[in-house]
């Protein structure tokens, strides 16, 4: 190595920097190569197969990714791990299940998590930022039937066969789109196929829906949401790293950690008999069919639920400065509110204005998959379409 | 004994004198004693802080961790090295490691080095241990501070996580211990950065301010949605995944990523300050 010349010893870097990317990039291309030795599969025969498939006992981390074109909220940062990150951006979320009834989902921050254990007949919310616990449990008289359940999950009565339930879901599916299957691919390490759901009409704003279905347990393991014409998907919540087995019980069970705040929620379990009114609720009206539908509510008061909506927030853990101490108080009397306790810095109708665009039946806001239009006479239209038909559909 | 072992042997024996001395050099230092009790200063400071508000409305405000600090005197090494990583560590990284080659050149010291029976590669590697045993010194100094000054003002109990799932003091203790220990090796590929800087001047102010650079340009890169794609190779782009050490079931893909890019860091710059160290006239 000392009688190197420095030419040489100049190249040591140069194959030291190619061996490194070289180890970075080379294992995803390998584990992305697509597979194509899986046995060839109709549309019919995978659908069947996801139906009859038993809900696995599995762990892994799932990515959402919103690609709306919304404009950024300054939100996710602030507060740290919650679901209003969702709403936009790039989310990771880790999920544990037993394929029965217990399971974790944790939406990770950097420095922060916000978890939702469900554990039989009870659920928990973990705040890491608020070191906050919402505890949600049946009251005690549907405890006993919720057991009964449980010991007798036929009580249903007679479900269709996962074949007759393929048939009855593609026969709705296909009223409207074309079903495919397109080529194998890997996803999270694993083989998968790929079902495409392509919209017939090509009014609407969605391009087609991709599928992903792992082949050896037949679990969903992405869905792609891609606009008519773009590179990217708009929507897609996937599995990047996927285990099939069962986690261990200490991830499946919470009790809520000394110190924390903690709120009851007593949740009625429905009755065997509630099901949802068929039909659509008073001052609804749908127009349009398949992916073209539009539904549109009236009587809203859009206005009002803006402005007076700061007892609400005043109630947002976080959103208030502290209040209690003197030297708290005296803040807030100076900067923070108008003496009557309420907050107003954060203004929802500003932000309204923000994010939407003055047309002229009102405001509109146009994302990649669906618009919303709300009308100055206090309509609101939401549709899978353009801006304009919405427009067109509000005069 | 053959003659031909003689050399080896006494050269064998020369490096690790040159590397005892260097050690006590690096950590003897006034200057470097400074920052090290600097750094030692902030879970102190933090700490009664914490102390003197934890009765008041300003009670568990803040960045991330530093409300759980008076529940457990444990989080204050957690909220501490969290508070120190973004700049404190990497200015006092960059002071020590671009200090390495380039103060004893523009001390005129270098050549003198040069002329003890190691070679240039063993002097490099000499100065590299230094610098990474100055870095280790930083982040144990927070932690072991921390640690003092937390249980003495707050004590020390069970460890809540992020997940909101409590694990023995025992167990959380040494997931703490990973916390530091993570954190601490996410500098190395700094302390290589700051290393290959320090060969290339013979001014160690511009070594320094160099590296104390490339840290705080990662982290501005980090935050542009637009370069996502360059981001899991950025220097500081991992160096928050210590919070991993703090959920139910810490990722080992996620520790074992960070730590491989550092590792990556390292091999490449430690590559280049050797092609520069070994192949540069030393005039001073």
């Amino acid at each position: 190595m000392s009688n190197l010349s420095p030419r040489a010893r100049w190249a040591v870097p140069a194959v030291v920097g190619v061996v490194v990317a070289a180890a970075f990039v080379a294992p995803p291309l390998v584990a992305s190569a697509s597979s194509d030795d899986l046995p060839t599969l109709t549309p019919q025969q995978l659908v069947t197969a996801v139906a009859d498939a038993k809900d696995q006992p599995l762990s892994g981390t799932v990515v959402y990714t919103a690609r709306l074109g919304l404009p950024s909220l300054p939100l996710g940062d602030m507060a740290g791990a919650s679901p209003v990150n969702l709403l936009d951006g790039s989310s990771t979320m880790r999920v544990w299940t037993d394929g029965v009834d217990r399971s974790r989902a944790s939406l990770l921050g950097a420095t922060s998590e916000y978890s939702v254990v469900r554990d039989g007949s009870q659920a928990w919310t973990y705040s890491s930022t608020d070191d906050a616990v919402v505890h949600y449990a049946l009251p005690a008289k549907d405890q006993a039937r919720y057991d009964a359940l449980a010991q007798d999950p036929t009580v249903e009565g007679d479900l269709p066969t996962p074949a007759a339930a393929a048939t009855s879901v593609l026969g709705l599916v296909e009223q409207f789109s074309t079903v495919s299957l397109d080529a194998q691919s890997t996803v999270a390490g694993r083989d998968a196929y790929n079902l495409v759901v392509t919209p017939k009409s090509t009014t609407t704003l969605v391009g087609h829906v991709v599928i992903s279905v792992d082949a050896k347990t037949s679990t969903p393991l992405r869905v792609q949401v891609w606009d008519r014409d773009s590179t990217a998907p708009a929507l897609e919540v996937g599995f990047t790293d996927v285990r099939f087995a069962t986690p261990s019980a200490s991830v499946l069970s919470f009790s809520a950690p000394a110190g924390a705040s903690t709120k009851d929620v007593t949740v009625p379990l429905p009755a065997a008999t509630d099901r949802p009114a068929a039909g659509i609720p008073e001052g609804t009206t749908v127009t349009g069919t398949g992916w073209d539908t539009v539904v549109q509510a009236s009587g809203v008061d859009v206005a009002g639920l803006l402005a007076g909506d700061t007892d609400a927030l005043a109630s947002v853990p976080g959103s208030q400065p502290a209040i209690g101490s003197k030297s708290g108080q005296k803040l807030l009397d100076e900067f923070g509110a108008d003496g009557s306790g309420k907050v107003r810095d954060l203004d929802l109708g500003t932000l309204f204005d923000t994010i939407t665009t003055k047309v002229p039946e009102g405001r509109l806001i146009e994302t990649r998959l669906a618009s919303v239009l709300v009308t100055d006479d206090g309509r609101v239209l939401v549709g899978a379409v353009p801006g304009a038909t919405l427009q067109a559909d509000a005069r | 004994m053959s003659l031909a072992e003689a050399p080896a042997q006494s050269t064998a024996a020369a490096y690790w004198r040159l590397q005892r001395s260097e050690l006590r050099l690096v950590l003897g230092r006034r200057r470097n004693l400074v920052l090290l009790l600097g750094l030692a200063a902030v879970p102190l400071l933090l700490g009664l802080v914490l102390f003197f508000t934890q009765d008041t409305a300003l009670d568990g405000q803040g960045p991330a961790f530093l409300g759980r600090v008076t529940g457990n005197g444990l989080f204050l090494v957690v909220a501490s090295v969290f508070l120190c990583l973004p700049f404190l560590l990497p200015l006092t990284i960059g002071i020590a490691s671009g200090d390495a080659i380039a103060g004893e050149a523009s001390a005129g010291t270098l050549r003198y080095l040069l002329t003890v029976p190691v070679g240039r590669t063993r002097l490099l590697l000499v100065k590299a241990v230094g610098a990474l045993a100055f870095a280790a010194a930083a982040v144990a100094s927070i932690a072991v501070v921390g640690l003092i000054a937390g249980a003495a003002l707050f004590g020390v109990h069970d460890v809540t996580l992020l997940s909101g799932d409590t694990v023995s003091l025992g167990a959380g203790a040494l997931r703490v211990l990973a916390v530091v220990v993570y954190v601490g090796l996410s500098l190395t590929g700094l302390v290589a950065v700051g290393l290959f800087f320090s060969t290339l001047t013979e001014v160690p102010v511009g070594a320094m301010a160099a590296t104390v650079v490339v840290a705080i340009v990662s982290g501005v890169l980090d935050t542009i949605p637009a370069l996502s794609a360059i981001h899991p190779a950025l220097l500081t782009h991992h160096w928050l995944d210590f919070a991993e050490f703090l959920r139910i079931e810490p990722d080992w893909g996620v520790i074992g990523g960070g730590l491989a890019v550092q590792a990556a860091w390292v091999a490449i710059f430690g590559a280049l300050a050797w092609s520069r160290f070994t192949t540069a006239d030393v005039t001073s």
